[in-house]
């Protein structure tokens, strides 16, 4: 199996440095596998600054929205007043092209990493608040008395039985906010910024240096990447009993 | 049970209407009863007639609209984990913890140290007979094993009553004659004060020394049986005719109720 995808993989890149080699695909529009290789040797410093630049803000973004998603997503979940009114909201404003706002983060947050981590928390919030939200009312009322029975605090009930209990839910929120996360960094970046790996695509889109896009999509899609493996993690943790618990039924 | 032993719960005059305006519900009417401390109570009464919101108003869960409870001589407000455990006809377990993390659970709520509670833990475990079965999932134990583990979590900080919501509801008929036999001996062993709900007759007589009936819309307790049979108790006393005899008085009561709207007469407090 791991020998034919090896192979796969082999002929595609073949193919793909043929047809810059052979000129069958103009220099601007694609760069060759080694072209690209060449590029990151040439300045992979630069990359690397880069990466640490945009992995740090997705970090941030993603510790910020995560916490208010969450929180956002119990209270409107557990107060029936605040999910009422706050729920269609929340699914209305997700609704909008995120993107379109961009311009007043610039405005509101300047063009340094802190309108980045804005528009990347935004991007990622809606999804994470809606699942929680649903996650929370779905769960067995008799766990909440349960819970006041052994006489939990309000922050014991929040963190050691809703929210666990709720977990399967919660964590396809954070998948998909997470993957909204890392794209909006990136997209932010692409569109002003000072730093990171959407500055380098964009600024070496306009000196037509295409090895260079191509690497820093390359670098992007890896972002992506590592965080989705990230995420497959910790559902596969805290989704564990569920599936169990289903399978046994 | 004729011996006065001290009480530990008073329900005096409790009420609970749902609704307010115009047209409000009366879930509970004059409900008082008294428990002696170590008796086995059970409640027993048609679905949906306020039992589980009665022991909930107990639990300090759910706030009666008029009428208060006493529980040891002091009127109760808010749930007392302290002195009362709940168990719930679900077991209620958490399915992310392994069995003995879940019967520590409410010992870690109230911040004891991790190695008491284990200790606790371990104990109330073998007392319930599932020794070996600590480092499973909830999902990986039967419906009986499972309300077991229930009672062990509710013995974990050591109360002074179970109140108990038709525990054994959703089991089988075997499993729940095993786990009644079971409750029996955790309970002479233990000697806490149990409140039982059930809508079985025969579960409420067997395991019981005094049996409240309730009636339903408004509910009210009809009756109180004192049924008086021996202890210990076995399989056989169910076809004995103490036994019968008593189980036709609670059914008389529930079914006369039924046909008597009005129905004050019966009260036999």
């Amino acid at each position: 199996m791991t020998l034919r995808r090896a192979v796969v993989i082999i002929v595609i890149l073949g193919c793909w440095e043929a047809a810059r080699r052979f000129n069958l695909v103009g220099p601007l529009l694609l760069a060759s596998p080694s072209e690209i290789v060449l590029a990151l040797i040439g300045s992979w410093s630069d990359y690397l600054g880069a990466l640490r630049f945009t992995v740090s803000e997705i970090a941030l973004a993603v510790v910020i929205a995560w916490m208010f998603g969450i929180g956002t997503g119990v209270l409107a979940g557990m107060i029936p007043f605040f999910g009422a009114t706050a729920g269609p909201l929340l699914s209305s404003l997700f609704a909008i092209p995120l993107i379109t706002w961009y311009p007043l983060f610039m405005v509101w947050f300047g063009i340094g990493i802190k309108s980045k981590i804005a528009y990347a928390v935004v991007s990622g919030f809606f999804p994470i608040a809606i699942n929680t939200m649903i996650g929370v009312r779905g769960l067995d009322p008799r766990y909440m008395l349960f819970g006041r029975a052994i006489g939990c605090s309000r922050p014991q009930m929040v963190l050691r039985i809703l929210i666990p209990m709720a977990m399967p839910t919660i964590v396809s929120g954070l998948r998909i906010g997470t993957a909204l996360i890392v794209i909006g960094v990136i997209v932010a970046e692409m569109l002003a910024s000072l730093g990171g790996l959407g500055y380098l695509i964009s600024y070496y889109r306009s000196i037509y240096e295409t090895a260079h896009v191509y690497l820093g999509i390359l670098l992007a899609l890896g972002c992506a990447l590592v965080a989705n493996w990230c995420l497959s993690r910790i559902e596969r943790r805290v989704t564990r009993w569920r599936e169990l618990q289903i399978a046994e039924r | 049970m004729t011996s006065a032993r001290p009480l530990v719960i008073e329900a005096r005059r409790l009420e609970k209407v749902y609704g307010v305006g115009r047209a409000p519900i009366v879930a509970l009417q004059d409900i008082s009863f008294v428990v002696q401390e170590g008796s086995f109570v059970c409640l027993v009464g048609p679905s949906g007639c306020g039992k589980s919101t009665l022991l909930q108003i107990l639990a300090g869960l759910v706030p009666s609209t008029s009428g208060e409870i006493l529980i040891e001589g002091a009127v109760m407000r808010k749930p007392a984990p302290d002195k009362i455990s709940v168990m719930f006809q679900d077991a209620t377990l958490l399915p992310w913890k392994r069995v003995i993390e879940n019967i520590e659970f409410p010992l870690e709520i109230r911040g004891r140290k991790a190695a008491e509670r284990r200790e606790r833990a371990a104990a109330m475990l073998s007392l319930v007979g599932l020794a070996e079965f600590g480092e499973r999932y909830p999902h990986e134990l039967s419906g009986g094993m499972r309300q077991r583990v229930s009672i062990a979590r509710a013995l974990a900080p050591d109360p002074r009553i179970l109140l108990m919501d038709e525990p054994f509801g959703a089991l089988d008929e075997q499993t729940r004659i095993k786990m009644g036999h079971e409750l029996l001996r955790i309970w002479s062993q233990t000697g806490k004060t149990i409140f039982f709900i059930t809508h079985s007759l025969t579960e409420a007589l067997f395991l019981s020394d005094v049996v409240l009936v309730m009636s339903h819309r408004p509910g009210r307790i009809v009756g109180v049986i004192d049924s008086g049979l021996p202890r210990p108790r076995t399989y056989d006393i169910i076809g004995s005719a103490e036994f019968g005899a008593a189980r036709n008085r609670i059914w008389q009561l529930i079914s006369l109720d039924d046909d008597e709207v009005a129905g004050e007469g019966m009260v036999s407090l």
